[in-house]
């Protein structure tokens, strides 16, 4: 027959394709996936042994009827070496630009170099960013029970954090983190650090010594992700409630599709069906919410960390400015008063040793009107 | 760098341009190429970003590795991606991989079959050590995906002359095809006049079911299109300087600019200033890991904080230590006079 024979279609919402390019893919369902991509491969392509050169020779020879002349020649040609482009034993400093260049990224980079000048600075941020990878990639665990199992999936996940429009200098912070498809939504929700969890209610000028009892973390536990038209809401805790229910109510007194709910701690990664680069919920403390996309799922892969204690792994972190005390400007802000007559502006901020010196005497005895509540800094977690 | 995006791709075009140019598929040529083009050097002079530059080079080269583009420009962008991840100046741990996405293997498995049917060795042994050396990820995506709407307005232009010819006539009407309609042609004809030799009617000899000499009219319809073709592309390459009008212009430029910018939101890590981290702030807030209902799934190790590394890694002994923390500024502010802290001391303190 001529024309060609359509292979078996599988299901389409197992092969992750395109809804908009270069935006976010269709929606498909991770486990599937998974199952697709282990359907079409060998267990030695996704296996975290490598092949020995020559026992790979051996075996191309042997499919290919190749003879051991023919073979030999093959490899000289296809060898690395025949790459270099610079004499044996000059190797090139990959620090500085070649001198005449003839690729247009070199050039480019070249007029680049030269606008900058010498202003090189290297911040911090990424001199902690490979410090960070230094820690995890790579990492093999000593126990086998420890070790991803391979043909896993890995799922990373891009968490943002609110930040103030006024000063919106074009980045969002934001926190990566790596998980596996066998991971539950409570475990993703568990690594996310955000300060509001850390918030401690209640003023407290007349009594500053005494410990608050319980932070925001502890006191309202409840929390939901919102994937795909379904709520997975927290239900470990018997405080918990389930707080997507007024959103449920809400969208069909109003006509909306209707959305559906599931629970956070059954539901694994590889049970999901999400759209990839498309934005989704995940909202805790009963008004603050964070934008989650799941940028990439893959399997797992040989120089990736191995060790399964280390998941859910962090990536990456925009660190956040600390707000210094204004007295001080040395220590971070620990106290935020209001309608104090001590302070400069309303709010102000204090370190705790400005704030005891201004505002109470030797014994510890409130001077003067004021409100106080204890601040938590936005770095805390950097 | 999204700046140098369009100029590693004009420099990858370049590059396969002139392989196309040999009209040859051994690595030799390409690796000569390569090398008269001193292509390696793209690595050096960039001193941050090596990752993401590195994952550009890659997407690209492996846009270049799928359809729509010919059998010969395949095969460049196999060999691209195999010279790229073998000059990348990476240390072992850092290896990066070229991502493979599910809706491309059937693609890539092919084109294999292809490559072997022509017994084009180097193909068959590059593509095969790349999957040996654990170069390919399986992925879903071919890239990381944010949901950058603003950005990519523009689609970007597919090198016209690197895809493949469109040749899906030829391949439906091949020889095979018309041999069999001619014999069928012939049955029909055959029976068609067996049975008006039987019936003495005459109305049925106006009966046609199939229309005369559609396999010659097929033939030479195909024949046409093949030829023009190929005249096209001979026309195309005299006017090709012609062609190439640059698709950017000068206030688009500032346009993107913005939306970039604009766009950064989901983005990268910016150099956001880091806070300094000061010692007396007092970790009451801190959040430790609660690791007390992971631990009935899987044991969570802790990692130790970032001083705690630093002072593992950094050994400053002795006076030497002190003397680095007597240099900083933050401890200068913070530590009293020696004088001062004397009478502190003797002092009571208060109680609050």
């Amino acid at each position: 027959m001529a024309a060609p024979e359509r292979p078996e279609a599988a299901s389409s919402s197992s092969i992750p394709d395109y809804e908009c390019v270069n935006v976010n893919s269709k929606a498909f369902h991770i486990g599937s996936f998974r199952d697709e991509w282990l359907k079409r491969l060998q267990p030695e392509d996704f296996s975290f042994q490598q092949l020995d050169q020559d026992a790979f020779d051996a075996k191309f020879a042997a499919e290919m009827g190749v003879g051991e002349e023919t073979m030999a020649e093959l490899r000289a040609v296809c060898s690395v070496d025949s790459l270099r482009c610079h004499p044996e034993d000059q190797e090139p400093d990959r620090e500085v630009l070649p001198p005449s260049p003839t690729l247009k990224t070199l050039i480019h980079r070249k007029k680049l170099t030269e606008k900058k000048s010498q202003k090189s600075f290297r911040n911090r941020h990424e001199l902690y960013a490979g410090e960070l990878d230094r820690q995890t990639v790579g990492m093999v665990p000593e126990t086998k029970a420890d070790m991803l199992p391979e043909g896993e999936v890995i799922v990373t996940v891009n968490i943002y954090f609110p930040t103030n429009l006024g000063k919106f200098n074009g980045v969002r912070p934001r926190m990566t983190l790596l998980l596996t498809g066998s991971h539950t939504l409570a475990d993703l929700r568990d690594a996310i650090c955000c300060v509001s969890d850390l918030q401690v209610c209640g003023e407290f000028s007349s009594t500053p010594d005494m410990v608050p009892d319980f932070i925001s973390k502890d006191l309202f536990r409840s929390a939901f992700f919102f994937f795909e038209g379904v709520f997975y809401n927290d239900m470990r805790y018997p405080e918990c409630q389930d707080i997507s229910s007024t959103t449920i109510e809400w969208a069909k007194s109003h006509n909306y599709p209707s959305f559906s709910q599931g629970k956070m701690e059954d539901t694994r990664f590889l049970d999901l069906t999400v759209k990839l680069g498309f934005p989704y919920l995940y909202c805790h403390q009963g008004d603050c919410e964070h934008p989650v996309i799941i940028t990439d799922v893959r399997l797992v892969h040989k120089s990736d960390c191995l060790d399964k204690r280390l998941y859910p792994l962090l990536t990456h972190k925009n660190r956040s400015l600390s707000q210094k005390c204004a007295v001080c400007h040395v220590f971070i802000g620990r106290w935020y008063t209001t309608q104090d007559q001590f302070a400069p502006s309303d709010p102000c901020l204090f370190c705790d040793k400005c704030f005891r010196m201004l505002h109470y005497d030797k014994d510890g005895k409130k001077l003067g009107e004021f409100l106080a509540y204890p601040y938590v800094d936005r770095g805390a977690f950097n | 760098m999204d700046f140098s995006r369009k100029h590693v791709r004009s420099d990858c075009e370049a590059l396969l341009r002139r392989f196309q140019k040999t009209q040859s598929v051994r690595f030799e040529v390409f690796s000569n190429i390569w090398k008269e083009m001193k292509f390696a050097q793209i690595f050096s002079g960039n001193p941050n970003n090596n990752k993401e530059f590195y994952h550009l080079i890659l997407d690209i080269a492996y846009c270049y590795f799928l359809p729509p583009f010919s059998f010969q420009i395949r095969v460049g962008g196999l060999y691209l991606l195999y010279s790229t991840y073998h000059s990348h100046p990476a240390s072992t741990s850092e290896q990066l991989q070229i991502r493979v996405a599910l809706k491309d293997w059937e693609d890539v498995k092919n084109f294999e079959k292809d490559a072997m049917d022509a017994q084009h060795l180097d193909v068959v042994y590059i593509l095969k050590r790349l999957m040996i050396c654990k170069a390919l990820q399986f992925t879903a995506m071919p890239t990381l995906l944010l949901y950058r709407t603003k950005r990519n307005k523009q689609k970007p232009m597919l090198c016209e002359q690197f895809i493949e010819r469109a040749s899906r006539p030829q391949e439906l009407v091949n020889t095979q095809l018309l041999e069999e309609m001619s014999n069928i042609g012939e049955l029909y004809k055959n029976m068609k006049t067996s049975i008006i030799s039987q019936t003495t009617t005459q109305e049925n000899a106006f009966v046609n079911l199939i229309r005369k000499e559609i396999v010659p009219q097929l033939c030479t319809t195909v024949l046409e299109f093949y030829n023009w073709q190929q005249g096209r592309d001979i026309i195309d390459e005299h006017k090709n300087s012609h062609e190439r009008t640059s698709s950017q212009q000068e206030h688009s430029k500032r346009a993107e600019l913005l939306a970039s910018i604009k766009s950064k939101a989901y983005g990268e890590a910016s150099e956001a200033s880091k806070s300094r981290r000061h010692r007396q702030a007092e970790r009451s807030f801190s959040n430790e890991e609660d690791g007390s209902f992971l631990k009935s799934r899987h044991s969570r190790l802790m990692k130790p904080s970032l001083r705690n590394r630093t002072n593992k890694q950094i050994h400053m002994t002795g006076d030497l230590g002190k003397e680095a923390i007597r240099a900083t500024l933050i401890s200068q502010l913070v530590t009293m006079d020696p004088a001062l802290e004397e009478k502190t001391k003797n002092q009571r303190r208060f109680k609050f």
